[in-house]
């Protein structure tokens, strides 16, 4: 096995996913024994974390079944097709939306013009 | 019989695995990793500035005499000599890039075959012609990395590698303090445990580049 698919196998189980999910809500939980600096092999790792939990975050709501986790391949597939499918999706939904009121932004200048009249 | 031969090989594998995952959650537990060698501990950790400033300066000195010596071309002159031989590492470039579009395509449809729930059947037939894919991807790549692996640019790469391993790679003494092992590039030039660099080698890839 390569080291990318230990990282991943270790990523991908539950007591990682569990530890994972507990140290994004307390915050002196820590997952590596430093806190800054981390290493190439520790971002890899979060990075498998944070796909992992994407993917049981969707066999959950009944999206996809468990067999996506059958191999490294179909978890790969279906996240780039969720990635490609996302893209379109929200490029069809702003040309179907209609013209909307739009947002007012503050751009920081000289000098901050505000609109005269707001309808 | 064959059952629980199954059931004894699935219990290997399992265990096997365990010994894998625990071994690589000693590589990412802090961004040092600590090994032994020779009844000695060693740990390779992330340069600090000072470090970070002499692996410049070498790679910078290193480059000057690279670049002057006449026997060493650049990525882009050895592509133009290849090439006048019949080799044409663009070509190989090229088809590269189109495996690597046949691939996602096949990922997409694999994708949505997923979502859809398809059967097993049609999953690994996905799964066979993607594999196929990444096979004639490597062997391409690998045929590259081949032609180009004397250019100027990989040897600084090389070179850089070294050096990172040369700078990170401490000892612990009887006392239990972590000293660099190194203490000038010299040392490290005359040094004979080409084993212990490797490994060391191995280590420090995986917390710098990876």
């Amino acid at each position: 096995m390569n080291i990318y698919s230990e990282i991943r196998l270790l990523a991908k189980s539950v007591r990682s996913q569990n530890l994972f999910t507990a140290a994004k809500e307390i915050s002196s939980l820590q997952l590596f024994r430093n806190k800054f600096d981390l290493s190439a092999i520790q971002e890899l790792y979060i990075s498998y974390l944070y796909i992992y939990e994407n993917i049981n975050r969707d066999i959950i709501i009944d999206k996809i079944s468990s067999h996506v986790l059958d191999c490294e391949l179909f978890e790969d597939s279906y996240l780039l097709w969720k990635r490609k499918n996302k893209k379109s999706d929200k490029k069809q939904e702003s040309k179907n939306e209609p013209e909307k009121a739009k947002d007012m932004h503050l751009v920081c200048g000289n000098k901050i013009i505000f609109p005269t009249e707001v309808k | 019989m064959e059952d629980r031969l199954n059931e004894a090989q699935k219990i290997i594998d399992d265990m096997s695995k365990a010994v894998d995952i625990s071994k690589i959650e000693d590589l990412i537990k802090d961004n040092k990793i600590v090994f032994m060698h020779k009844e000695k501990e060693y740990r390779v950790r992330l340069l600090d500035r000072g470090e970070k400033e002499e692996l410049d300066m070498l790679r910078r000195k290193k480059f000057g005499q690279l670049i002057q010596d006449k026997d060493i071309l650049l990525e882009k002159d050895l592509r133009v000599q290849y090439k006048e031989r019949g080799l044409n590492i663009d070509e190989i470039d090229e088809a590269i890039k189109k495996l690597s579009a046949q691939e996602v395509n096949l990922q997409m449809s694999l994708g949505e075959a997923i979502t859809k729930n398809e059967s097993e059947t049609i999953f690994n037939n996905y799964k066979e012609q993607i594999e196929e894919i990444r096979i004639e991807k490597q062997t391409k790549s690998a045929q590259k990395t081949i032609l180009l692996e004397f250019s100027l640019e990989n040897q600084l790469l090389n070179y850089v590698a070294e050096i990172i391993t040369y700078l990170s790679l401490d000892i612990k003494t009887d006392t239990g303090r972590w000293v660099r092992l190194f203490k000038t590039i010299e040392d490290f030039r005359v040094y004979d445990d080409n084993e212990l660099i490797n490994t060391a080698g191995v280590y420090t890839m995986l917390l710098q580049y990876l």
